[in-house]
């Protein structure tokens, strides 16, 4: 039951993904990702982190896809973007790049097994204390320096951006 | 294992059913309510005060031509009534509409579903909801539908977030992301007296998210000639207007089992006093929108951000020192 869960929506996730750089339209490209984090929403409840399947649906299907969608409409994308002159050199150095990570996910997933990617939180662990429980206190505690730390790097990301926008205008 | 499974599906139809009515009859009520305030006696014509028309509303719908407009993206265009229902549905699972009761010596919980993260997974699914809105009104290809379309997301980027605030000041009192868990920890002080400044926060955030007047941004009727639903006919419409009231219901409920105590109260069964709190909230809601006149745009905005978003932190923290002097 869950190995046929698994394989159907990690397979749709990878499907829709595609559909997301194949689709022409750019609204149509935007849905097909929301669906996307949707079935990998899916991934992480098999992975019994209702917590985390959540906050993807809510942050990511939710607020930052509709926050790009808002950015769409807004710049009234509607019209199939023509097919420009291909850029061969970019799709080469794709390519490559496509290799080289699958490469590597090869040698990390298959090569050592997924036993060695397990952190520390456990299926006893959640049953005892829930999933947010456990969750929180290992983020407030063992892993307190890193999660301190991105959220600084994201203050930093909005802080650049903001000037960016207004380095023409001020 | 069938009696599971079977216990489930009469819950799940009853949980459906019972709601759809309250769907069909809150826009009776609705109609009624608003005449009444303005002086005016609302449906009157089919059945006792008019009491069939929302089935002869329904009938209407199905029989009414179906249009799409010839410049239309059509999948998306099919696509946004069924997202917008889809999701005001699928809110119903988590409602605890009363504590459990024993029939024929089974103990049956009278909520479809007691999820360990029930209100993240409201706040997550409305949110979805609002995709409806956004895509009907850019998929239909009229100026004022990509209007109504752009202002709803930015209004409910805008809203979610204080409205998550005030949510978690409640979390913060009850220890417990479980609705059932939040209401069983009602049962000495309800929230509104615990939390006063999330609950009108809350309330506030939630007439937008419904998109009622004074916030009707997406589709206020005198600017854009009603805003990203203008394309749509029959049926399809009528799943938006069953969304909104769906919506609406799914908030009220939200509050009384927030704020109200759920099914808290003396005398009465649970479910009954659930109910008239619910009911007490749907009317709240038709009340302020024959009340209040629309906000413009740009105050919309300004509110979100400058107001109750500062005043949702501001709650966090008064309710973070409250728990630290009194209870730490």
């Amino acid at each position: 039951m869950e190995l046929t869960l698994l394989i159907l929506c990690g397979g749709l996730a990878v499907i829709t993904s595609l559909m997301v750089i194949l689709a022409r339209n750019t609204v149509h490209s935007a849905l097909w990702m929301v669906a996307s984090f949707f079935f990998m929403a899916v991934l992480y409840l098999l992975l019994r982190m209702e917590f985390i399947a959540i906050l993807q649906i809510i942050v990511y299907a939710g607020a930052i896809m509709m926050f790009i969608i808002y950015a769409i409409m807004m710049l009234n994308l509607r019209q199939e973007t023509a097919d420009t002159e291909p850029v061969r050199k970019s799709k080469v150095v794709g390519l490559g790049m496509l290799v080289v990570l699958f490469f590597v996910l090869l040698v990390l997933g298959v090569g050592r097994g997924i036993e060695a990617l397990k952190g520390p939180v456990t299926d006893q662990m959640m049953e005892k204390f829930g999933h947010v429980a456990v969750l929180s206190n290992f983020l407030f505690s063992d892993y307190l320096l890193p999660f301190e730390v991105v959220s600084i790097l994201l203050t930093a990301g909005i802080v650049g951006s903001v000037f960016l926008a207004k380095k023409g205008k001020a | 294992m069938i009696e599971f499974v079977t216990i489930l599906l009469v819950k799940t139809l009853v949980v459906f059913g019972v709601s759809m009515l309250i769907v069909a009859y809150s826009t009776w009520f609705e109609r009624k309510v608003l005449g009444h305030v303005q002086l005016r006696h609302g449906p009157m014509r089919v059945g006792f005060h008019g009491l069939l028309q929302p089935i002869a509303d329904g009938i209407k719908g199905f029989f009414k031509e179906e249009l799409v407009p010839e410049n239309a993206d059509k999948p998306v265009f099919i696509l946004a009534p069924i997202i917008s229902i889809a999701a005001a549905l699928s809110l119903l699972v988590v409602i605890p509409f009363g504590d459990s009761v024993t029939i024929m010596g089974k103990e049956i919980t009278l909520y479809l579903a007691d999820l360990d993260i029930g209100i993240l997974y409201v706040l997550g699914i409305s949110t979805i909801g609002s995709y409806g809105c956004m895509l009907g009104g850019w998929s239909s290809g009229n100026k004022y539908g990509v209007l109504g379309g752009l202002r709803a997301s930015a209004q409910m980027i805008s809203y979610e977030l204080p409205m998550a605030l005030a949510v978690i000041g409640v979390v913060m009192v009850s220890g417990t992301l479980s609705l059932v868990g939040i209401v069983n920890a009602q049962a000495g002080l309800w929230n509104i007296v615990a939390q006063p400044l999330a609950f009108v926060i809350f309330i506030i955030c939630g007439l937008a998210e419904l998109n009622r007047t004074p916030f009707d941004m997406p589709e206020a009727e005198a600017e854009l000639a009603c805003g990203y639903n203008v394309e749509y006919s029959s049926m399809k419409f009528a799943l938006f207007f069953m969304a909104e009231y769906a919506h609406m219901f799914v908030f009220a409920a939200m509050v009384t089992t927030l704020f109200l105590g759920g099914w808290h109260g003396p005398f009465l069964p649970g479910v009954v006093w659930f109910f008239i709190k619910t009911f007490a909230m749907i009317f709240f809601c038709i009340w302020e929108r024959s009340t209040f006149p629309r906000c413009r745009y740009d105050q919309v905005m300004k509110l979100g951000w400058k107001v109750l978003l500062p005043a949702g932190f501001l709650n966090i923290f008064l309710t973070g020192l409250w728990m630290l002097v009194f209870s730490g």
